[in-house]
């Protein structure tokens, strides 16, 4: 406990606020100031899509954007992103389905350990937010905050230029089939769009679509499943979708799309992208999840969902600190997390209950993770380089101890003088007639020396 | 607390003094987050949009809001009117810290690498410091070098940098091919309305620092005249070298880097002071070079 020393109540400092993460309004509650916005997407909203890699900005793993911009999760003030509008990497991977920026990071080969890589899809997908035809410098500066210490950044730079091209390409068709007909514009590019496959979504609308511009970011995973503005919420409907409008309806959707569940996927998915599309379950379970729902917008008006009861969702208010409140991204085929969502309150399957990582700065006693400090734990800090530490240097002139003979005398580096340094054998006295004194043998059952690990070491 | 107007914030500032002005927070969160530093409040500049831009004063001088991100000011228009401060901005970080990290944070924090530093103390710039109904006047170097520092409850508003309409040139090295902390950074910009030569090393010591005597000895070696002409050196080539070892030989001290605890006495310059001469006269002498290209 020595390292948890305890604050008083006035020195951390907490505020109350509304986060709007991915078009969805999550309220966070009684939250120290400090937090960073990583930390509150994290451990209080549940959203574990950014990582956690260096919390100095350095790395990227943490990015995600804020108000369209691209920032470092880790080095905004969660309270100060309060009514902005931010999106993570679960926006794009909406619903399961890899957004054409994470289809191609995983066909290019440029996820190994997958750490750095919703960071990287991030910063490809504000890359070509901002410049739909990036050069291979454009690309290289873009990514030069995203480190990664397995793949490199080939591959990377591989997907950028794979998805411009299939995005130019769907936006060409999409064009040529306006040019056709204005009528019946839409219907063919849709048509086009997903006959190429998921790497190939219309990036932009079709013409006869009408631009919303306030929509959230889904395009990327959305075009081709659902219309702009919808955001992928698994529900209790057949269909296994919720639709929320958090903003203003679009206007005309008089294009049907068949509503279509996620098909089993054979390639692999990468990221935060839950893995059992042929597990029933997973559905299922989602379906319970709607008990938790908050939705405080209306139903999309339009066909698009038969299965969805008319009239819209009753609101429901959502259960303090359950944190599956308004509009959570359930995670599917997770094995334990079949139940409710990740988050306060989850229960897993072992019986463990959801404990919160400390905040960063939080040392708050009785801490569940007691012996090792929590962040943010004042500590001293390891002496930078070159502080005089540890073994003098050589030719530093020995202070010694006062009643020692050997005060003063030059350090060689080999050995104090008198040390058995250099002798095979040693008789415990020095060759200057000092008696030394053996060391202490040592127990029977210790692990031996040298890291040495024994077959019955039941740490081995 | 978001404030959305300078007003507001001055006041919110000298309501609750103990409270920590946030603007892009890069280098306050860095600290938040390694325990080092605890809040008691924070107030978020980020919604003062009065800040975020510029404005021209007569006698060119341009007037930049503290709340300028480095990412706007890495914009091809801000880049023609100062050029030195635009390229300190685009390699001060990766886009993550860019977009959100400001030109009145750098120098609020000043960070011994902070990559506008040594270009505000080239260009001689002054900051505005605001406190309800009082605004004062001080000098970049000044309240860099805690001369004249910032005062509680007080907060920086305005940035006045002189446009000289002359080439300048920001120099950085930096361990790492990406973007990331100059182990040296060398600003320079030329004043031909003076004939002068301004030059600011930054990231070898807490604060830039000003070679003066290096400055006056060059401006006498440039043909100002020939500036600019084709086919005519501006400086002779060996004297933009001399320039290089003359800023480097005053900027980084025999015992930089050497363990003051030892208690030996220096025996000439150290390893590292040899090793960041070098960095910094070859940047000295390649900005010159830039500059009077």
């Amino acid at each position: 406990m020595t390292n948890h020393p305890v604050h008083p109540v006035d020195e951390r400092p907490c505020a109350s606020y509304t986060l709007r993460v991915n078009g969805f309004e999550r309220p966070v509650t009684d939250a120290w100031i400090g937090e960073s916005l990583l930390y509150v997407l994290r451990e209080r909203l549940g959203l574990a899509g950014a990582k956690n890699g260096c919390e100095q900005g350095e790395c990227g793993a943490c990015s995600v954007q804020v108000d369209g911009q691209l920032v470092a999760g880790c080095l905004v003030p969660a309270a100060l992103a309060a009514d902005s509008e931010i999106s993570t990497v679960e926006g794009l991977s909406a619903g399961g389905a890899a957004s054409d920026v994470q289809q191609a990071l995983a066909d290019s080969g440029a996820v190994q350990c997958g750490y750095c890589t919703p960071g990287m899809a991030m910063a490809v997908h504000d890359l070509l937010q901002r410049n739909h035809r990036p050069s291979e410098v454009e690309a290289r500066q873009a990514l030069c905050g995203n480190l990664c210490r397995c793949t490199g950044y080939r591959s990377a730079l591989a997907a950028v230029q794979t998805v411009a091209d299939a995005r130019s390409a769907a936006l060409l068709e999409a064009e040529e089939a306006a040019a056709e007909g204005v009528g019946e514009a839409a219907e063919p590019a849709a048509a086009d769009a997903s006959a190429q496959g998921r790497q190939a979504p219309v990036q932009a609308p079709a013409p006869a679509e009408p631009e919303v511009p306030d929509l959230p970011v889904y395009q990327d995973a959305w075009t081709e499943t659902a219309a702009a503005g919808e955001v992928p919420v698994f529900g209790n409907d057949d269909s296994g979708w919720i639709v929320a409008q958090p903003f203003e309806a679009p206007q005309a959707f008089d294009t049907p799309q068949p509503f279509e569940a996620p098909q089993p996927f054979d390639t692999p998915q990468p990221f935060e992208a839950p893995q059992a599309f042929d597990q029933p379950q997973a559905y299922e379970a989602a379906q319970g999840f709607e008990a938790a729902q908050h939705f405080e917008g209306t139903r999309m008006p339009g066909p698009a969902h038969p299965a969805q009861p008319a009239g819209g969702y009753e609101p429901s208010p959502t259960a303090v600190g359950t944190g599956v409140g308004v509009g959570v991204i359930p995670p599917q085929g997770y094995p334990g997390y079949e139940a409710t969502a990740y988050g306060p309150g989850t229960v897993y399957a072992s019986g463990a209950t959801y404990e919160p990582t400390p905040a960063h700065g939080t040392s708050a006693p009785g801490a569940p993770f007691e012996g090792t400090p929590a962040h943010g734990t004042p500590y001293e800090p390891t002496p930078a380089h070159g502080t005089p530490y540890g073994t003098p240097a050589q030719g530093t002139p020995y202070p010694g101890y006062p009643d020692q003979q050997y005060a003063g005398t030059p350090y060689e580096g080999a050995g104090y003088e008198g040390t058995p340094y250099d002798r095979a054998s040693y008789d415990g006295v020095g060759y200057d007639g000092t008696v030394y004194e053996p060391a202490p043998a040592a127990p029977y059952d210790a692990t031996p020396a040298h890291g040495l690990r024994l077959p019955e070491d039941d740490h081995a | 607390m978001l404030p959305t107007s300078l007003d507001e914030a001055v006041e919110a500032l000298a309501a609750s003094p103990a409270a920590v002005p946030v603007a892009g927070g890069t280098d306050l969160m860095e600290a938040v987050n390694a325990g080092r530093l605890r809040p008691a409040a924070l107030i978020g500049l980020g919604r003062i949009t009065e800040l975020r831009g510029w404005r021209y004063e007569d006698g060119g001088t341009a007037v930049l809001g503290a709340g300028l991100t480095l990412a706007r000011m890495d914009r091809p228009d801000f880049a023609a009117l100062i050029p030195a401060l635009a390229d300190a901005a685009r390699t001060a970080g990766p886009p993550q810290t860019r977009n959100v990290g400001t030109l009145g944070g750098n120098i609020a924090t000043a960070a011994p690498a902070g990559d506008t530093l040594p270009v505000l103390a080239a260009l001689e710039a002054s900051v505005t410091l605001a406190r309800p109904g009082v605004t004062r006047e001080v000098p970049v170097s000044h309240l860099l070098t805690g001369l004249d520092p910032m005062r509680p409850g007080e907060l920086l508003t305005w940035v006045r940098v002189p446009l000289l309409n002359a080439p300048q040139v920001f120099l950085k090295a930096t361990g790492r091919s990406g973007p990331s902390r100059a182990t040296a950074s060398v600003a320079l910009v030329l004043d031909p309305a003076r004939r002068a030569v301004r030059c600011a090393v930054g990231a070898v010591a807490p604060v830039p620092l000003r070679p003066l005597e290096a400055e006056a000895w060059v401006a006498g070696c440039i043909d100002w005249d020939a500036r600019g002409e084709e086919g005519v050196p501006a400086i002779d080539p060996a004297a933009a070298a001399a320039f290089g070892e003359y800023v480097a030989s005053a900027c980084v001290p025999d015992g930089y880097g050497g363990d003051a605890a030892s208690g030996l006495p220096a025996e000439g310059p150290t390893a590292e002071a040899l090793r960041l001469r070098r960095t910094v006269a070859v940047l000295a002498r390649r900005a010159l070079g830039r500059a009077l290209k």
